[in-house]
């Protein structure tokens, strides 16, 4: 590659001129190898996270570990398993402990190539007359991994050593069938070994299934067709990538950011490592170079930390690809090549690419999602520019994430990770609304599951699942809304309840174009000792949501007991039959100026509980009015009156730019900030020069200049 | 090759194609003479004669103004030289209050306003709102976007620009 510039130094794609046909027809049979074996082991799977949420991939690598054809599924793992098989190459697994024909070796350590611990990856290399000709991979998203805190994303680990059943590129398997030592091992380690074991069934279903298809074909081609063939595949896709991005963008540099709230002050269980509190600035630089490179910089960021949210270079690798296949590789035919395309530049010592390896990194989807939304606003930036306007998408937000064990509704012990969240609001298109409910970027295929599966998995009975008004972020093309879960805790005495990737304290997400960023920084409500079973006994009302005045919830109207409302992850004492919970989930952000919003389509957002009316007039100047049938109409005349006032108000109550900065200046030299933020600027500034002086010559500081605070880290 | 009219690609900018027109768009193949027929679109929206180079949002355009390129609004605002940020050259609000987020926030959990503020970058003239940026107090103003605008119209449209 350094001396060609092309994948293995092809530089021709001879196989594919010489017989297109062929080529192609063989590109899309791997494809939907991967894609069959896929469906195939989610009927294996115990884990309703797989069978119903679809959290797996599989697929196809060269003998170095490179992916050919992989099926639909979260395809961020594509290339963190090629980062494992890599892994095992480069220590010299072919001496210690061999490579042999029916092996399975499985790894989940973000290190050597997965995301968090709860991604468990199995792969088996393919031989075929005894020559190593390729492998065949499987990822699961485990429901549990028996970390200090129940399910997979173990929020209160700190640092590797409590994030849970760690096996590092193991050798878990001989003669196509998993070691009974292995399995007694998960067994005796997790809280709910039924979703790891039969995961790992069918994951090394799958590969099999992979493998003997793979075996024919080369029966069928020949073993020197394959060996060449499978390389051009991989720098077709390189190629196509860096054609693709030539078409839909256009070459320059793309700035944007995000942030995150971390709060864990006072809550239990978390130890006195560092300050307990942080904000995190994302800073995302995108460079497009004239051959179509797309190239991201992540200069600025914060540092590691002692918290479960740290991402390795894998992981980062995981959040690109995930994000790039979605909007840049749509036809299928897509592999590593898309990768190869683009580079991360990830400061060693941040939480993207930390310099220790003790580090957890079981939740690091917090940091992840708002990295790569920022990602996706940037080549919309670029779609816009170029036209392609029903490409842009004000992209993804976080997708707090509920995880739970302790005494199921059977008597049992038990464990899991809510999947529900895979089905948040969308960012806005430039041309249409956001999806409701309907998205999430870690898995473009989404799906919520359903109430009665869930269920059956977990202590707990919906009182509600109901759209949250105003969730997406407002524009002209709102963002899509998400829900919010309210369960009544059933048939326990003991439910550990536990989320993570909640941002406190600020929004983790934007709007483009003028809309604004969805409200993702949602508390969590909870009523202990509750008076539920009374108000089922007199048909009462029972509360089915939060409802939508932030002053007082339905919980607090309806039901009597002891009220709790707490920010950020939700740590706290176990909870009993009869207790009430409530989870929001996020909406994506806006697009376009708010007042530019159609009056009617919004009348509709109001009937059907997407917008309240409140801010139909409020935020977007609509004035509605009953109809005969008490339906809701958009006065036009009286709506372009207020719009033409609300206009005239925000020119009256701005001020020029200028004028802001030399006030504003005045409070940054003087570090006139809360603590949280002083700190992240003084981290930022500590790690980056590049940082330090941009923002020095920003702010016309002296070259000096250091901001309070950040001592401690 | 796949292409569309310039009609189409209006109603397509304008969201009033049919649904399932737009969905066909989004699936196939892209038109890859999308790019001058967009800017014909849009040239024929706004109200000024001076050439458009490049949409930045969709209601701010890089322009050809006699011999400089400036950043103008849809109303015909120049925000002077493209390489400049034009945010610099706007009107703000900053909303950084409980009561100035819970305008646009009425029904929501809102952010801790010493965590996190809403700057609203508007249009002097016509006072649309651009962009919102979300961000820490005292982070500097982003400046989001600098094309490489004549390495774009030679290498990938295959039509220099002449000399700004």
């Amino acid at each position: 590659m350094q001396e060609t510039g092309c994948y293995d130094g092809v530089t021709e794609l001879t196989l594919r001129r010489q017989d297109t046909l062929k080529f192609e027809t063989l590109h899309t049979k791997l494809r939907s190898f991967c894609v069959s074996a896929r469906e195939m082991a989610r009927r294996i799977s115990a884990s309703p996270g797989v069978r119903e949420v679809g959290e797996m991939v599989v697929a196809i690598y060269t003998p170095e570990g490179d992916a050919v054809a992989l099926s639909n599924g979260i395809m961020v793992h594509v290339h963190t398993m090629s980062r494992f098989i890599k892994w095992m190459i480069r220590q010299d697994y072919e001496t210690n402990p061999g490579i042999h024909e029916g092996d399975i070796f499985a790894n989940n350590d973000a290190f050597i190539g997965t995301v968090q611990v709860p991604d468990v990856m199995d792969v088996v290399p393919i031989f075929y007359e005894r020559q190593l000709i390729g492998w065949a991979g499987a990822v699961c998203h485990e429901l549990e991994s028996g970390g200090i805190t129940p399910g997979g994303d173990v929020c209160l680990a700190q640092e590797r050593y409590t994030e849970g059943l760690f096996v590092c590129a193991e050798k878990v398997g001989e003669n196509d069938e998993l070691r009974r030592d292995y399995v007694i091992r998960c067994e005796r380690n997790l809280r709910m070994p039924i979703y790891w074991v039969l995961d790992e069934k069918a994951k090394v279903a799958s590969c099999i299934e992979m493998r003997e298809n793979v075996k024919s074909i080369v029966a069928e081609v020949g073993l020197d067709y394959w060996r060449h063939v499978i390389k051009e595949f991989i720098e077709e896709g390189r190629r196509n990538q860096l054609a693709r991005t030539r078409q839909l963008t256009v070459p320059g540099k793309y700035r944007g950011h995000s942030f995150y709230g971390h709060v864990t002050e006072g809550k239990p269980g978390f130890q006195p490592l560092s300050d307990p509190n942080w904000l995190y600035n994302i800073p995302i630089e995108m460079e497009i170079s004239i051959d179509g490179k797309i190239t991201l910089d992540f200069e600025g960021t914060q540092p590691w930390g002692y918290h479960s949210m740290n991402c390795t270079p894998a992981g980062m690798d995981g959040g690109m690809f995930v994000t790039l296949t979605q909007h840049m590789n749509f036809e299928g035919l897509v592999n590593d090549g898309a990768w190869m395309a683009t580079e991360l530049k990830l400061p060693k010592g941040t939480w993207t690419n930390p310099d220790n390896e003790t580090v957890a990194t079981a939740t690091s989807w917090a940091l992840l999602l708002p990295a790569f939304g920022v990602f996706q606003r940037l080549l919309s930036r670029g779609f816009l520019a170029r036209g392609y306007v029903e490409e842009v998408f004000v992209g993804q937000v976080n997708s707090p994430m509920i995880e739970m064990g302790g005494e199921s509704q059977y008597g049992t012990s038990f464990g899991m990770a809510h999947f529900e969240c895979a089905a948040a609001g969308s960012g806005a298109l430039a041309i249409k609304d956001g999806l409701d409910t309907a998205y999430v970027g870690w898995n473009p295929e989404s799906d919520m599951g359903n109430i009665e599966v869930w269920e059956q998995n977990m202590p707990m009975l919906y009182l509600g699942r109901s759209i949250l008004p105003n969730s997406g972020g407002a524009g002209k093309y709102r963002g899509g809304c998400s829900f919010v879960s309210t369960w009544l805790i059933s048939k326990t005495k003991h439910l550990r309840l536990v989320t993570s990737e909640h941002s406190s304290r600020v929004f983790d997400n934007a709007g483009m174009c003028g809309g604004y960023p969805a409200p993702t920084c949602q508390m969590h409500r909870a009523v202990r000792n509750t008076n539920v079973k009374e108000l089922v006994r007199k048909q009462k009302p029972l509360p089915h949501s939060i409802g939508t005045d932030p002053n007082i919830s339905e919980l607090e109207r309806l039901v009597t007991g002891v009220h709790e409302t707490s920010e950020g992850p939700y740590i706290t004492a176990p909870h009993r039959d009869g207790d009430i919970f409530t989870h929001s989930y996020n909406g994506g952000g806006g697009f376009g100026d708010v007042l530019e919003r159609d009056p009617v389509r919004t009348a509709l957002d109001v009937e059907n509980g997407f917008i309240t009316e409140e801010a139909a007039k409020q935020v977007y100047g609509i004035v509605l009015k009953k109809g005969k049938n008490g339906d809701l109409k958009a006065d036009l005349e009286a709506t372009a009156r207020v719009r033409k006032n609300m206009r005239a108000k925000r020119l009256k109550r701005a001020c020029p730019v200028v004028d802001w900065l030399k006030s504003e200046r005045k409070r940054v030299a003087a570090g006139d900030f809360t603590p949280e933020v002083c700190k992240m600027y003084a981290s930022a500034m500590r790690l980056s020069q590049r940082f330090a002086t941009d923002f020095r010559s920003f702010w016309k500081l002296d070259v000096a200049f250091t901001m309070p605070g950040g001592e401690r880290s | 090759m796949t292409s569309y009219s310039k009609d189409v690609i209006r109603d397509l900018v304008e969201a009033r194609l049919p649904w399932r027109q737009t969905k066909q768009i989004m699936s196939a193949y892209k038109d890859e003479d999308r790019f001058f027929k967009y800017i014909e679109v849009v040239q024929e929206r706004v109200p000024w004669k001076e050439r458009i180079l490049l949409p930045l949002s969709n209601r701010l355009f890089i322009v050809q103004s006699g011999k400089r390129r400036v950043t103008k609004c849809e109303c015909g605002h120049d925000y002077g030289d493209y390489r400049k940020n034009w945010k610099l050259s706007a009107l703000i609000l900053v909303r950084n209050s409980r009561k100035l987020l819970r305008e646009i926030y009425p029904n929501n959990d809102i952010p801790n306003p010493e965590w996190m503020e809403l700057r609203e970058f508007i249009c002097p003239s016509c006072g649309v709102l651009h962009e919102v940026e979300a961000c820490a107090p005292g982070y500097p103003i982003l400046h989001e976007f600098e094309p490489d605008l004549d390495q774009f119209y030679r290498d990938w449209l295959k039509k220099p620009l002449s000399a700004g």
